[in-house]
């Protein structure tokens, strides 16, 4: 019964947070073990007792410091120098603006608002066709879970049990590889298409673009090197970066007012506590999965079919992209993870930083599937284009990532090396 | 009047949610700078914590009002429109259902009543119930962690006062308190 309570709930839109509670809660009293109810509550409080899960708050905080401030503008800029003379510059210059904003923003579809409403208009402007540069950005989105910061690791770390930072480091080749494949994308396209010529900045101008990016780069040095050089946790550097970017959009670039700070942190509150939440309700629905030993009966239905590991990622691959289309992002990974992780390092011996790097690009390619993907909606409605027509420029680049999954899944050291 | 009753407290909560965000960076860059100085305070992980977690919970409970709460809709959406706000009610039902169970288990945990009979002495509830809800003491702060753990009667309490106004369609939720 327990399954189709599950399903029925999920299907009728109760947040994901309930349907996993009450999944628990029926799954208690089916199975005649009701003194579970007596720490019902307490085992929910129990879940968020994690310092990892402090860097959620803390990386969201920084992200809208980092919009109000005036950082986007700026790092586009900078993109410009590097790119911007190509032909087809602008393309590149989303791909390489997405990836600075990756350095600093850990979530796609936040990263997607702001990069839609900023790149799209001035794509279109210089006669780039409006399906492609949304597709462009909402693909460099997807940069953003990869690179670090990531919230998606955060979680993920949380529930594997493993450090937050190595998880981080994990992140970055993949996150390189990525954006390589990007890059060829567009190429290719540019070839297809004829894109329209850019322009190099004068050596002045260029200057000046870096000059004036310069502090909003501080905030990925404080996170990736205070993480890299073991100064600072996750969550430390974290706190570091929000501080930073307050400071550098209040007192540098003078965009970010005093007065509205009140405001970032009711929506950093209001955000956040959805995250964190899902993970209180997801220590309960953890009795299902032990009692149930969900983890055991799927290995045993799985190692019959194959011993491979690479075998079993592919799998893996496919189920999650079907998992990825219904639930979004970061609810997947919740989900997901308890039940798969073991059988990952327990039957095929895979690295959970390598499993986690896998699932976790897989789930966040789900944001721009549709039915359900909500990176695809924003994208459109922050551009104007219709989501049809998006997705019509968008598929090179989700082959692209597919392709990059099947490298990841067989080639273990893409994750592990710089741990 | 359960409707504005629900109004107010979400804001209430949005509110003390938003200020203990505030205090979950300050706490934590105070750990940086101590940390740095060579004198790591060793309470201030500890509370961060407790401060994210009743943030946490006192979110949640407010999103319940603002209707934000993450949920696949990919079924209902592609439902008639008298189906879907049936669905919509029925999904209304089950939230309730669930925030009562809440205070139930909440009773349960807490058990008022047996304490008030024993006099409100700790030790002797112990003896008679077993339940050691108010043992149980926090790490490094020095107070005892049901003090803590209260953050579950106000979710609780929170999501039965919006889910109702929801499920008598009394929930309005206005342009600016949407923030």
């Amino acid at each position: 019964m327990t399954p189709i309570v599950f399903a029925f709930k999920l299907l009728l839109a109760v947040p994901v947070a309930l349907v996993l509670a009450l999944t628990a809660i029926f799954y208690i009293w089916e199975s005649g073990n009701t003194i579970l109810y007596d720490s019902f509550a307490q085992k929910m409080f129990s879940g968020l007792e994690n310092y990892g899960l402090l860097a959620i708050p803390l990386f969201m905080l920084t992200g809208e410091m980092m919009n109000e401030g005036g950082m986007t503008l700026r790092l586009i800029n900078a993109a410009r120098v590097f790119v911007g003379g190509l032909r087809g510059g602008l393309a590149y210059i989303n791909l390489l603006a997405n990836m600075f904003m990756a350095a600093i923003i850990g979530s796609a579809t936040a990263q997607i608002a702001v990069m839609a409403r900023a790149m799209t208009p001035e794509m279109e402007k210089e006669g780039y066709d409006r399906g492609f540069a949304a597709a462009t950005t909402a693909a460099g989105g997807l940069l953003a879970p990869v690179i670090p910061p990531s919230m998606m690791f955060v979680i993920y770390g949380v529930l594997a049990q493993i450090p937050i930072g190595s998880m981080f480091l994990a992140g970055i080749l993949p996150g390189l590889l990525m954006s390589a494949s990007f890059a060829v994308v567009i190429f290719v396209i540019g070839i297809y298409q004829g894109f329209p010529k850019g322009d190099w900045f004068t050596k002045r101008e260029s200057l000046r673009a870096l000059l004036y990016c310069l502090p909003a780069a501080l905030i990925p040095l404080a996170i990736i090197g205070g993480i890299l050089f073991g100064i600072a946790t996750p969550t430390e550097s974290a706190a570091i970066a929000s501080l930073i970017a307050f400071l550098v959009g209040w007192l540098v670039y003078g965009e970010l007012k005093p007065q509205s700070l009140f405001r970032m942190f009711k929506r950093t509150a209001v955000n956040a506590s959805m995250i964190i939440f899902m993970i209180a309700t997801a220590n309960v629905f953890g009795w299902v999965i032990i009692y149930e030993a969900l983890p055991q009966k799927l290995a045993a239905l799985i190692t019959a079919f194959t011993r491979d590991p690479f075998v079993f990622l592919l799998i893996v691959n496919l189920i999650l992209l079907c998992v990825g289309m219904l639930i979004d992002g970061i609810a997947a990974v919740i989900l997901i993870a308890p039940i798969l992780l073991p059988i990952a390092m327990n039957d095929y011996n895979i690295s959970p930083y390598q499993f986690g790097v896998v699932m976790c690009i897989n789930l966040v390619l789900g944001l721009l599937t549709p039915p359900v993907g909500v990176g695809l909606y924003i994208a459109s409605s922050m551009s104007g284009a219709k989501p049809g027509q998006i997705l019509r420029s968008l598929w090179p680049f989700l082959l692209a990532v597919a392709l990059v999954l099947v490298l990841l899944s067989r080639f273990p050291w893409l994750s592990t090396a710089l741990i | 009047m359960i409707g504005r009753l629900s109004a107010i407290w979400a804001q209430v909560e949005l509110g003390l949610a938003a200020i203990l965000a505030v205090s979950i960076t300050l706490l934590i860059l105070l750990n940086v700078v101590t940390r740095s100085a060579g004198a790591a305070l060793f309470w201030v992980d500890e509370l961060a914590i407790y401060a994210m977690a009743w943030m946490a919970f006192l979110g949640a409970s407010a999103a319940l009002h603002f209707g934000q709460s993450v949920a696949v809709t990919v079924v209902t959406d592609a439902l008639p429109q008298p189906l879907q706000s049936a669905a919509a009610k029925l999904v209304d039902v089950i939230v309730l259902g669930f925030a009562l169970f809440m205070i139930w288990t909440c009773w349960r945990w807490f058990s008022p009543l047996e304490l008030a009979r024993n006099g409100f002495d700790t030790a002797a509830f112990q003896s008679a119930t077993f339940n050691f809800v108010y043992a149980e003491p926090t790490t490094t702060l020095g107070i005892r962690k049901y003090w803590v753990w209260s953050v579950m009667w106000l979710f609780s309490l929170g999501a039965t006062l919006h889910s109702l106004a929801n499920l008598l369609g009394q929930t309005t939720v206005s342009e600016e308190s949407v923030i």
